[in-house]
């Protein structure tokens, strides 16, 4: 088929040759952009993800501010009623502030050695210290005295604790020895 | 017509020609066909070519409709960016101050409050027993009483009634898992003196 051939044919079949070039060159743009859709899908679902996520970050911080000012004014609180180890005056003499307001007599009372959490402890805001502590009184002093120890000024877990009456008479004064850690803030 | 069906017997004969001469001039006669082939043959192209950009054309559609998603998702983004970082800074730093309420909260509840014990201990002893100590160790307490009255209604109703009424009692039974009696002896004066071991209710986390 000669060249002239071919531009009869064309000319012949115009409408036929047109549309197939049409067809042919379609499907190639079709191929050459196959890929498009589905990373724009792709692109699509990532960024749906990162939208519903900012999302649900923005709705879930609603009060957050609120909340986040709330929480940091009740550990000042609570930082203030830490004991500070160092401060073995005080720290004992925070049972006999006890002793005065109870009315029981206190013993002797002693802060045991502490030693700082080793490396590979857990990291954490607060330790405590143990305290062993005797006191003397009737019921209610003691009672009053236990009570004050556990909701009192300093964070307290009582470990032991060993009540009985200091003679053989009932209703005569009573002895309370405790052992107890007071929560202390990290030096 | 019908000679020209009859086969030839004989090879050798002449062929005989046409009755009559073909004298049509085929370029000259006249176009009879209704439809012509060419309108099939460019019909069929043609919506070939249709078929294909209709094609083209919604999958260029949906990748329009995909990329204004996309524009508008960023858009939103963009937009949300800043407050939801203030907001995950912000939860941190939160959670770094939950953690230190936390602390205290598992320090202080990992432990009873043993001035509720005793006051409750105190409530529901019968009169017929003086407790003589309470001993508050890590596992638990023990109870020390004396009963009064005769040795057996001692022995054999008020210590196991006491004992029964310590593990039913809603408030003091509910922080043991066990009441146990585990002695029970006379003692110099004739009374009966009995011990008692409770074992902390341990929690479940």
């Amino acid at each position: 088929m000669t060249t002239e051939d071919l531009v009869a044919f064309v000319k012949k079949n115009l409408i036929s040759v047109a549309c197939a070039v049409f067809t042919i060159l379609i499907a190639a743009l079709c191929y050459y952009r196959s890929d498009l859709l589905p990373e724009a899908q792709k692109v699509l679902d990532e960024r749906s993800a990162k939208a519903a996520l900012i999302a649900a970050n923005i709705e879930d911080s609603a009060q957050l501010r609120e909340q986040h000012a709330r929480l940091v004014a009740a550990n000042k609180l609570i930082a203030d009623r830490m004991i500070h180890i160092g401060q073995l005056a005080e720290n004992t003499g925070y049972f006999y502030r006890l002793e005065s307001e109870t009315g029981v007599h206190i013993s002797d009372p002693k802060q045991s050695s502490w030693n700082p959490p080793g490396k590979g402890a857990p990291k954490t805001n607060y330790t405590w210290v143990g305290f062993s502590v005797s006191a003397t009184g009737d019921y209610n002093q003691v009672l009053d005295f236990l009570r004050k120890l556990e909701s009192g000024e300093h964070f307290c877990r009582v470990n032991s604790l060993l009540l009985r009456p200091v003679s053989e008479m009932r209703g005569g004064p009573m002895n309370i020895n405790v052992s107890l850690e007071l929560m202390a803030a990290m030096e | 017509m019908a000679l020209a069906l009859k086969r030839k017997s004989d090879s050798s004969v002449p062929e005989v020609p046409n009755w009559h001469p073909n004298l049509r001039i085929v370029e000259s006669l006249p176009d009879t066909k209704v439809v012509r082939t060419a309108f099939f043959v460019n019909g069929g192209f043609g919506v070939l070519a249709l078929i294909a950009l209709g094609y083209f054309l919604v999958q260029e559609w949906k990748l329009h409709e995909v990329n204004s998603q996309i524009a508008d998702l960023e858009h939103q983004i963009d937009q949300g960016t800043h407050q939801s970082n203030d907001a995950v800074r912000l939860y941190k730093d939160f959670k770094v101050e939950a953690a230190k309420t936390d602390e205290v909260a598992d320090f202080v509840s990992s432990r009873p409050l043993l001035s509720n014990i005793i006051l409750r201990l105190g409530e529901i002893t019968p009169k017929n027993i003086a407790l003589d100590s309470l001993d508050f160790k890590e596992n638990g307490l023990s109870i020390r009483a004396t009963i009064k009255g005769a040795a057996d209604k001692a022995t054999l109703q008020i210590a196991p009634a006491f004992e029964r009424l310590l593990r039913a009692d809603p408030k003091f039974g509910a922080k043991f898992s066990e009441v146990n009696l585990v002695t029970i002896v006379k003692n110099n004066a004739g009374r009966m003196k009995i011990d008692i071991l409770c074992t902390y209710r341990k929690e479940k986390k």
